[in-house]
């Protein structure tokens, strides 16, 4: 259906049903942020002997994200005197557009998806550095030392986890023969998810990604017992609430984009293909967001001076072999 | 000429380049330049998507807009500089020169691209252009490609060595 509205001529017509469909989607983001929010402290609650929130919404808390972005709508917006007002109002604008671009290429199923993009995955991490440009501004716009630095580590930090990050990918590219994200999930219908195939690029993807989601255990540009609070330090009220909802939009993202590339979409296990497309991706889906979570609760902060070592002398190098090693097999086993 | 929704995109995109550009020479402040270029290349890409040329679109937004930026905003942080710096005025003759300059650039290129006419010729470029790159770049121009990688390498071993003397000069000095 998407894909006949792409093909069609532009309109008034066609441009609000487009208009339509990214509000709806807008919508759907927003609310797995609240609910991703809320199960994010309730795990984190159950991991560590307490029950997380447990008052506004029933006995499980449901409200409790509501309640807190209500709390941050009515806030008082602080713009600080010595700021760089210009560019402390555009950066948080800057951090949360791309976060929704890049959903633009994520399919959901074989179905429910928006643009079918030829290079689909370089598209996301294309426009997700986007982001990084405005972290930085707000960093040096807050006008701020801890903003700064939190603005600096958060930049290097993604830059160089970037490029491990599609290092590992490559070897699925290189067995999927695309960059399209449907292609993808398409050759692990005939082969096997990815996971199986490519268990080196896994790991060096989960742990390229956390880095790149800024969360534990490399949080450093966030690190509240030395930066405050990073980059938003100045931050209050909504234009806080958009650097938090772009990581969790990203969260989302890159929960999607790992369930795409290694546990293949929406593919059902063997013998269990009545259940739908769409209850697949979302069990792969929160599987992922789950040890994401876990992951918070269980490790403790890297180093600064281990960070930059650990991109660019364990996980790149790992990368660059598992490229050399899946060449080697694609061409002796798989012609 | 009919209002399309091509022509609608083009036109804004067009516009934010051209915005980003002027605005890149005319602030003041260094940070908001780059802010500014940020625009341009991103608006760049647009126009690289209208001519459906989407890899190089992802490549520019991902080395312009996303790396070199950054390292530009690095390099801007990182070292001293006054924002209050009066440039040097020059006298009235220079502006004279600078704007016949301008004048004459933009009648040659006016004259170069008004009547110019390309062949609209039926290709396949705009399909799988990824693989049509890829191929290209490693059958056709693999030793161009090949001659690039090692002045890239030559920068990355230059960058390391001059990063690396410094650091023995803090240690002499310790």
């Amino acid at each position: 259906m998407v894909q006949d509205l792409l093909e069609s001529s532009a309109g008034l017509m066609n441009f609000s049903i487009f208009f339509v469909l990214a509000v709806v989607l807008l919508f759907v983001i927003l609310g797995f942020v609240t609910m991703a929010i809320l199960a994010e402290r309730k795990v984190l609650g159950f991991m560590q002997g307490r029950y997380g929130p447990a008052h506004v919404g029933g006995k499980w808390g449901l409200l409790q994200s509501v309640a807190d972005v209500v709390k941050l709508l009515v806030k008082e917006d602080l713009i600080p005197k010595a700021a760089d007002k210009p560019l402390f109002i555009l950066a948080p604008v800057i951090a949360f557009a791309p976060s929704f671009m890049v959903m633009a290429t994520i399919p959901l199923t074989d179905k429910l998806q928006f643009a079918d993009l030829n290079v689909g995955f370089l598209y996301y991490i294309a426009i997700s550095g986007l982001t990084i440009v405005g972290m930085l501004m707000a960093g040096w716009a807050s006008n701020n030392k801890y903003s700064l630095l939190g603005g600096m580590r958060a930049a290097a930090q993604m830059i160089s986890y970037e490029i491990p990050l599609v290092m590992s990918v490559l070897g699925i590219v290189l067995l999927s023969g695309s960059l399209n994200l449907n292609d993808i999930v398409e050759t692990q219908q005939n082969s096997g998810w990815f996971i199986l195939w490519q268990p080196i690029a896994f790991i060096v993807f989960f742990i390229a990604a956390t880095a790149e989601l800024n969360r534990v255990p490399f949080d450093l540009a966030e690190a509240e017992n030395e930066l405050v609070a990073g980059f938003h330090t100045e931050y209050s009220g909504f234009r806080w609430a958009m650097f938090m909802l772009a990581e969790y939009v990203y969260m989302f993202a890159m929960s999607a984009l790992i369930t795409l590339l290694f546990l293949g979409g929406w593919l059902p296990l063997p013998f269990l293909g009545f259940i739908p497309g769409a209850v697949w991706f979302a069990l792969k889906f929160s599987v992922v967001v789950y040890i994401l979570i876990w992951f918070r609760a269980t490790f403790p902060r890297i180093r600064a001076d281990q960070l930059m070592e650990f991109a660019w002398k364990v996980l790149l190098p790992v990368a660059l072999g598992n490229i050399f090693l899946t060449a080697l097999i694609k061409e002796f086993f798989l012609k | 000429m009919t209002l399309t929704g091509e022509f609608f995109a083009f036109m804004s995109l067009a516009l934010v380049a051209v915005i980003g550009g002027v605005l890149l020479l005319n602030l003041t402040n260094v940070i908001h330049m780059v802010v500014a270029l940020v625009f341009t290349f991103v608006s760049i890409a647009g126009i690289y998507v209208l001519l459906s040329a989407e890899f190089l679109a992802v490549i520019q937004v991902m080395i312009y807009s996303g790396a070199i930026t950054i390292m530009m905003l690095f390099g801007i942080m990182l070292t001293r500089h006054h924002g209050d710096e009066e440039e040097p005025k020059g006298g009235r003759l220079r502006k004279l020169v600078l704007l016949l300059g301008v004048l004459g650039f933009g009648a040659a290129v006016y004259f170069g691209i008004y009547n110019l006419d390309f062949q609209a010729l039926p290709n396949t470029l705009h399909e799988n252009n990824t693989e049509q790159i890829g191929v290209a770049l490693y059958s056709q121009y693999i030793i161009p490609f090949e001659l690039t990688s090692v002045i890239l390498l030559a920068a990355l071993v230059g960058a390391i060595v001059l990063a690396r003397k410094d650091d023995e000069k803090e240690g002499d000095q310790e």
